[in-house]
């Protein structure tokens, strides 16, 4: 088999590209999954005052900026090593419940839900959310847009802005809510409630009522054998906005879990010569190859990574659903990748009923929600779990508060080994002895949509079906065959 | 009639930002000219772009193209329907509904949508690097992009 250089420099138009290489029997030798990437966000942020950043960060992501501002928010307060106060605290969480919900209905609906609902053979003008609607009903539609506007009206009381929140400064909050204001966000909640439990309903009956989907959920085509992180309270259930990041081996033994300053002691980045993203891996484990298993130190994180680092959910709802997805799987932890859709809707149902706790705590309303900083500043880090994966923000100051550093992992980054490996074990399965399967580029999408990734969608946001050209190349290095999609 | 302008893009992504230059220089000369437009500048796609629209008989949305067929600069008028999804850019998402789709949703929900949604695009291709700052081609553009958007508008 020849040797091919796969140059990086050429500037990815926006869309994910994979190269397959073929060896002499037509079976997939390699392949390689390369997107587009953002670059110079933290020159630019370099000689901004320090508080600026979380709200730039919200710009880095039209999709989950609630999460960058939190992670942002987190990582200004460790720069002033000021504590907010607990309301504060709760009232982010509340904002990051509300947004959590809205973002796991839209993905489960608009995105991920319908490769089940509609089937993943079904035609692409089918996969989407009308599909689902003129399958299951018109009514879903308006429950979808229900939600969404119940989601981004909590954003907005508590974050100042729909969907771009600015509302966190160093040591907590610039407002709290108002008595009316929580009545009316109580009553939201209630409702979120009840439509996550509809949505669990609705998998239940569609997806793992149906043999062929459960085939394909619990099929090796999708399965890695991975280590698993994900944020964690103090009783070890998950948490969207505080705690530490548990870390558990394929054989779902915990080996540790740490806290947002101790980051840089597990994770470290791997470099490869084909693409210009870094590749996260545990430090304690070490870089073994794009492997599976307990020597090499690849990691997930996405919902199914935070309910394998955990011993349970917070909430009741979630809980019932937590034991009852392990079950119905044969035990903790689950490796098979398509299951993150089920575990985002266990997520889901956490959300709407965290939202309810919070909400009705006797202190959400208190208008003690800001700690003035008196310490100079220096470094810090704050760590969220963002709907792909956690996300970390590290900053660096000048002793006037004035950024000279910044670092920033972001939830896909987490996962850009395991959904090379996941792309790369579909393709080998999908093309043997030189022929291409029909719904190769259907299949392999499956792969890596399950991941929920999130590749520079900041700009030029890729099109719903996501943009993708897959090349083909044969043992000498000639282009076999070109599939496109949207691109 | 109730007509919404959007500048859609990520004004800190270099000539993404351009969409939104447009829209705050059409906010300047509408101000004073009339109560039923609308401007606003915007970071989303898909399903959020659709909930902006409702309420409005009409939309001009404003954002970049990348169509790889014109000279960064070039100012394009297209009305919706004529926009191949590949081009869609900001009006399309990884995590949620294409903007057809989204706007259809809405409309067998019933909610009130735009009968005429019009784009103006102005074609560039340095959008992935972090900056405040447009590129010559794309910040030239900025006022044939203005013209035409008041041309539409029947500003005078």
């Amino acid at each position: 088999m020849q040797r091919i250089t796969i140059d990086p420099i050429t500037r990815l138009e926006g869309h994910g590209k994979i190269e397959i290489f073929l060896d002499e029997k037509g079976d997939v030798a390699n392949s390689y999954f390369q997107i587009p990437e953002l670059r110079g966000f933290e020159r630019f942020c370099v000689g901004r005052p320090v508080e600026e950043v979380p709200i730039l960060t919200n710009r880095i992501c039209g999709v989950c900026p609630e999460a960058h501002h939190l992670a942002g928010a987190k990582a200004v307060d460790a720069v002033y090593h000021v504590e907010p106060p607990r309301t504060a605290k709760l009232l982010r969480e509340l904002l990051y419940s509300a947004f959590y919900f809205t973002d796991h209905t839209t993905h489960f609906y608009a995105l991920g839900g319908p490769d089940f609902i509609m089937g993943p053979g079904a035609p692409v003008a089918e996969r989407n959310i009308l599909g689902v609607i003129h399958k299951v009903g018109l009514e879903i539609g308006g429950k979808v847009i229900q939600a969404r506007k119940y989601g981004h009206a909590v954003v907005e009381m508590i974050g100042g802005r729909k969907v771009h929140p600015c509302t966190s400064i160093p040591g907590g909050q610039t407002k709290g809510i108002t008595v009316e204001q929580r009545a009316e966000i109580e009553q939201m909640g209630r409702w979120a409630v009840e439509f996550a439990q509809f949505s669990l309903k609705l998998f239940n009956d569609i997806v793992l009522g149906n043999p062929q989907y459960v085939d394909l959920i619990k099929g090796d085509m999708y399965t890695h054998r991975t280590y698993y992180i994900g944020t964690v309270d103090e009783n070890n259930f998950v948490n969207f906005y505080d705690g530490k990041v548990s870390v558990v081996d394929p054989d779902g033994l915990r080996i540790g879990k740490y806290a947002a300053r101790e980051y840089t002691d597990w994770i470290a980045e791997h470099v490869e010569p084909w693409t210009y993203l870094k590749f996260p891996y545990l430090k304690k484990i070490g870089w073994k190859g794009f492997v599976d298993g307990k020597e090499s130190g690849i990691y997930m994180a996405t919902p199914l990574s935070r309910l394998n680092a955990a011993d349970g959910m917070a909430t009741p709802r979630a809980q019932e659903e937590y034991l009852k997805f392990y079950e119905a799987l044969g035990g903790k932890p689950v490796h098979q990748r398509l299951t993150i859709h089920w575990a985002r809707l266990i997520e889901l149902l956490y959300a709407a009923e965290r939202w309810m706790q919070l909400v009705t705590d006797p202190e959400i309303t208190s208008d003690n929600f800001r700690t003035l900083p008196t310490e100079k500043p220096t470094e810090g880090v704050g760590i969220v779990e963002a709907p792909r994966g956690t996300l970390t923000h590290h900053y660096w100051t000048d002793e006037r508060g004035i950024t000279t550093k910044v670092n920033l992992i972001v939830g896909t980054t987490n996962n850009y080994a395991p959904i090379q490996m996941s792309t790369q074990k579909a393709a080998k399965s999908l093309i043997k002895g030189g022929k291409v399967t029909e719904g190769l580029l259907n299949m392999v999408e499956m792969a890596f949509r399950a991941y929920d990734p999130c590749f520079g969608c900041a700009t030029h946001s890729l099109p719903g079906q996501m943009p993708l050209e897959i090349t083909i190349r044969d043992s000498s290095g000639q282009v076999v065959e070109i599939l496109k999609q949207s691109c | 009639m109730k007509t919404i302008v959007i500048g859609l893009g990520n004004p800190i992504l270099g000539d993404d930002g351009v969409g939104w230059k447009v829209a705050e220089e059409i906010s300047g000369l509408v101000l004073s000219k009339s109560d039923s437009i609308v401007v606003d500048c915007l970071s989303v796609g898909g399903l959020s772009l659709m909930e902006h629209m409702i309420g409005y008989n009409r939309a001009i949305l404003v954002d970049t193209l990348q169509t790889g067929l014109h000279p960064p600069g070039t100012v394009i008028q297209m009305q919706l329907e004529d926009l191949p999804d590949q081009l869609a850019g900001h009006l399309v998402s990884a995590h949620d509904a294409n903007l057809k789709t989204a706007l259809q949703l809405g409309r067998e929900m019933g909610v009130e949508l735009p009968e005429q949604i019009t784009i103006v695009g102005i074609e560039a291709q340095h959008v992935y690097d972090f900056t405040e700052v447009l590129s010559p081609d794309v910040m030239a553009a900025v006022p044939q992009a203005v013209q035409l958007v008041s041309d539409i508008l029947q500003i005078v």
